[in-house]
């Protein structure tokens, strides 16, 4: 898949890379090493699951509402966040623009990506 | 093989469920709804446990920590305990937490 | 201070909330049509605590031992969901569409600063 390809294009993205579910593979592009690469992938993929539980408990309150069934999460740091959309994670900088552009090319990317995967 | 432990004090529901999250079987005080929600939390919470355990391993270099052998999540009246693919959920009141693990580690090798 | 209808005011918004250090639900406002009430927003919040939690303990870990500052402390956590997406900090957070909510708009409303590196 090109996205990664696609999120490294966008300016203020640091790194951004793939895992799989399985947890036995992880590929990126990027301004990091392949064992920060493999420690991102490993807590990308960790809250991910968590993520997608939580979701599930939060649809028996909310059934159909528009937060079920997740899709992703980021966080913020002071300096920098970390997007993770399906199985695709990406570190970027906190810049004006940036984290929205990043959203936007993951939504089109992968809206439609089939979810039971997780 | 699990009803057994019913058998203990203060143990409410046991159930097994498999590794896509499925409940295999399950007794006690629940509903086959409630019972098939049980399974598929303690299928989820197991493999929210392996991946904090691996960062904390990956983050503190500490040995013995992975994989998790089971988990406890303790409320104010009643607990949830894990071992392998087994659940038991207990009243804190009356269930020994220790003979319920041990009881758990003892059931999940059958 | 941070007011629930200044998060309204959002594009897209669909529902603030104010709640505890705990993740109980303390105030919120929901717009008029969408499928939110109190309760799933005190379980919203208390998921939000979570990842809060969560992300912090990785990214202590992450600067431990990587050296590479910048993600600690965590100052919020984004929630996307399949039409909804849920942008927290500090003890608000707001749920905005997805087709048309900005998240990085809904950041400066919560008060994380931005300090590019």
């Amino acid at each position: 898949m090109g996205l990664i390809r696609d999120l490294m294009a966008q300016p203020g993205v640091l790194a951004a890379g793939e895992y799989s579910y399985r947890g036995d593979r992880f590929s990126y592009e990027g301004n990091l090493t392949r064992e920060m690469a493999r420690m991102a992938s490993i807590m990308c993929r960790a809250t991910h699951m968590g993520v997608h539980m939580e979701c599930d408990i939060l649809g028996v309150f909310c059934p159909g509402c528009g937060l079920v069934p997740s899709r992703g999460w980021a966080v913020r740091g002071p300096r920098f966040s970390v997007c993770v959309m399906a199985n695709f994670f990406c570190i970027l900088e906190n810049r004006d623009g940036v984290m929205n552009a990043v959203l936007k090319c993951m939504h089109e990317s992968l809206d439609e990506v089939a979810i039971d995967m997780v | 093989m699990i009803r057994r432990l019913l058998a203990l004090d203060g143990v409410l529901v046991a159930a097994r469920f498999r590794d896509d999250g499925q409940l295999v079987e399950g007794y006690g005080l629940l509903d086959e709804h409630h019972m098939w929600r049980l399974a598929r939390f303690a299928h989820d919470y197991k493999r929210f446990t392996q991946g904090n355990s691996d960062q904390f391993s990956m983050f503190t270099r500490l040995r013995g920590w992975t994989p998790p052998k089971g988990w406890i999540v303790r409320g104010e009246a009643h607990s949830v305990c894990s071992i392998g693919n087994l659940v038991c959920l207990v009243n804190n009141a009356e269930a020994s937490l220790n003979e319920v693990m041990r009881e758990l580690d003892d059931v999940s090798h059958f | 201070m941070i007011e629930l209808s200044t998060l309204m005011s959002l594009n897209g918004a669909v529902a603030a909330f104010e709640f505890s250090d705990r993740g109980e639900l303390v105030s919120h406002a929901v717009a008029p049509d969408p499928d939110m009430d109190p309760v799933a927003l005190d379980m919203l919040s208390h998921v939000c605590v979570a990842n809060i939690s969560l992300a912090s303990m990785q990214a202590r870990g992450w600067e431990g031992v990587t050296g590479m500052n910048g993600f600690y402390p965590i100052q919020g956590f984004t929630l996307i969901g399949m039409d909804w997406t849920a942008v927290i900090n500090g003890r608000h957070g707001v749920v905005l569409r997805n087709d048309s909510g900005d998240v990085e708009a809904a950041y400066r409303a919560l008060g994380a600063g931005d300090q590019g590196p």
